[in-house]
């Protein structure tokens, strides 16, 4: 276990922001968090970076690098002013690591940004932003990266980038990454273990792939001719377009896809509906 | 730390802000010396009409010494206030960008992160008073040339040329003295306050009130004498006859005192608070 929080609470004034909040994270293992906004997911990952200090728990991390750990929290703060291998060059000073502008651009390739701009990060998108950031948080090379919803912002194209830099960063790097959203879709592509969070409490902890299918009840079927079927007739279905919501259990979406494909009908996408109220839904409850 | 402060040098040089104050402030002189210019002799020859006639005075009165003095006072407010913009900036810049979580999310000492920032305000304001000095001095003899100065404090004081260069230079050495303590105090009100604008009404109501005080006769007690807005006119008490170094010594040292505590309250407070 590269980083762990126990019994995390924090409070704000009279609002209990965490409520005994336990989290780990192995090492090229990649972490979701999802939880609404307000859930307490920044205020968990401020404490697990050390920016805040929590009321009760502790946290414990198993590194003897210089920076055990690289995060974004909240969105990646850059010098706007300043351009991306200026950027670098001033983090990487402060801390002690390598300036040497080769180096630099060496980081900057890693995290696929270009290294031949020069103009201020301010003009730079959403998307090279986290990548900086990324960059910036990789200095020194720490064993965990903890990023705080670093989708949010990016356009589709973006998104899949990073999800790709994030996956390469935990199976080639080994790096323990931490993220959050308040997307599950998001998460369900990277994540391996899953915590839901809710009002500061951690209500489900497992594999990503286990917590979905246990909270979907209906999966949304894709085709061009699907409101031709007759199979569907037997099912609470609603049509949207050439896709249907269908609530069926897990177990049944094989016979089901293999009875449209009987019917002629070819199936171009199937993808699970997530059933939020269930999921944050207190199991005490 | 070394690292620290080149950093934070570079970021105060990479910032527009920076050249902009520095632009306000050589505005400000070159407003002072192109109104001295044009209307400053007949402003001079009312003034000392009758004395003209009892005293002989060597070189034009609006010369370069008095020039100098003129700039000098803006050390009372204009200079202060600019510089404190300027400084609190370096830290209320980075709470507003988030730059100051990011920096906190590396391996890096917050007691030598906010030291640097207090020794890179001190160095920039040091640097300020010293060009301010440098340029006034520069342009105004080149401009008005030498002469007499003629002071007015409680009454009128005047000092030969030379006289004049000795106590105007060391007017700046103490005035300097005067604008660490206002750049430290607006820093550690920044450290407080956090945000931009509210730490720039409260420096500026700082300023003022300091201003304020100053003028305030608190009697011959020991708290006219330690106050620390008693202490910042002390470059003043060059410009009479005789100069009491003792005071001066005392007071600049306990402004001294003064900055060092503000220091080490920003200090303590920012160690202790979170990022975030």
């Amino acid at each position: 276990m590269i980083i762990s929080g126990t019994s995390i609470s924090k409070s704000y004034s009279s609002n209990r922001v965490l409520d005994s909040v336990s989290i780990s994270c192995s090492a090229g293992e990649i972490c979701g968090v999802l939880g609404s906004n307000g859930a307490g997911k920044t205020t968990l990952f401020k404490i697990l970076c050390g920016l805040i200090t929590p009321e009760n728990g502790n946290v414990e991390i198993n590194s003897n690098r210089i920076k055990p750990i690289g995060a974004i929290i909240e969105k990646p703060a850059l010098y706007d002013y300043l351009n991306a291998i200026e950027n670098l060059k001033v983090f990487a000073g402060i801390q002690g690591a390598n300036t040497d502008p080769d180096a630099l651009k060496e980081i900057l390739v890693r995290v696929g940004l270009p290294t031949d701009r020069n103009d201020p990060v301010k003009n730079y998108s959403m998307g090279m932003k986290q990548r900086l950031g990324i960059a910036i948080a990789l200095l020194n090379n720490p064993e965990c990266l903890v990023l705080d919803e670093p989708f949010s912002g990016l356009d589709p194209l973006g998104i899949a980038s990073l999800r790709k830099l994030i996956i390469n960063l935990a199976k080639k790097d080994k790096l323990a990454i931490l993220l959050s959203s308040h997307i599950i879709d998001e998460l369900s592509k990277v994540s391996k273990t899953l915590y839901v969070i809710s009002n500061g409490k951690i209500l489900r902890k497992g594999a990503t792939q286990d917590i979905i299918s246990s909270n979907t009840d209906k999966y949304t079927f894709c085709a061009s001719n699907i409101k031709e079927s007759k199979v569907l007739n037997n099912y609470d279905v609603s049509f949207k377009g050439n896709c249907a919501s269908v609530k069926i259990e897990q177990s049944d979406v094989p016979n089901l896809i293999q009875n449209l494909y009987k019917e002629s009908i070819l199936i171009t996408s199937c993808s699970p509906e997530v059933n939020m109220e269930r999921l944050f839904k207190n199991p005490g409850e | 730390m070394k690292a620290l402060l080149l950093a934070e040098f570079f970021k105060l040089f990479r910032q527009s802000r920076t050249y902009f104050a520095l632009a306000a402030i050589f505005i400000i002189e070159a407003i002072v010396f192109v109104s001295a210019y044009y209307q400053g002799s007949n402003i001079i020859d009312i003034l000392l009409e009758n004395l003209k006639q009892s005293f002989y005075f060597e070189g034009e009165l609006l010369n370069a010494n008095l020039l100098i003095y003129l700039v000098l006072n803006t050390l009372w407010f204009h200079l202060p206030l600019i510089l404190m913009i300027v400084v609190s900036g370096i830290l209320t810049s980075e709470y507003k960008d988030g730059t100051i979580q990011t920096v906190m999310l590396q391996p890096v000492s917050k007691r030598k992160f906010i030291l640097s920032k207090y020794i890179v305000a001190i160095v920039f304001t040091l640097v300020v008073v010293l060009l301010l000095a440098l340029t006034s001095y520069i342009f105004s003899y080149a401009i008005f040339g030498n002469g007499d100065l003629i002071v007015y404090l409680d009454t009128l004081n005047f000092f030969t040329a030379d006289e004049a260069i000795y106590r105007l230079s060391w007017a700046f050495a103490l005035g300097a003295i005067s604008m660490v303590f206002f750049s430290v105090v607006s820093l550690t009100i920044a450290v407080i306050f956090k945000e931009a604008a509210k730490t720039w009404i409260i420096a500026a109501f700082f300023l003022i009130i300091s201003n304020l005080l100053l003028k305030v006769d608190f009697g011959n007690n020991w708290f006219n004498r330690l106050f620390f807005a008693k202490l910042n006119d002390t470059w003043q008490y060059l410009f009479v006859n005789e100069i009491n170094w003792t005071y001066i010594f005392n007071s600049s040292m306990l402004l001294i005192v003064y900055s060092i505590a503000f220091i080490g309250i920003g200090v303590f407070i920012f160690n202790r608070r979170d990022v975030g």
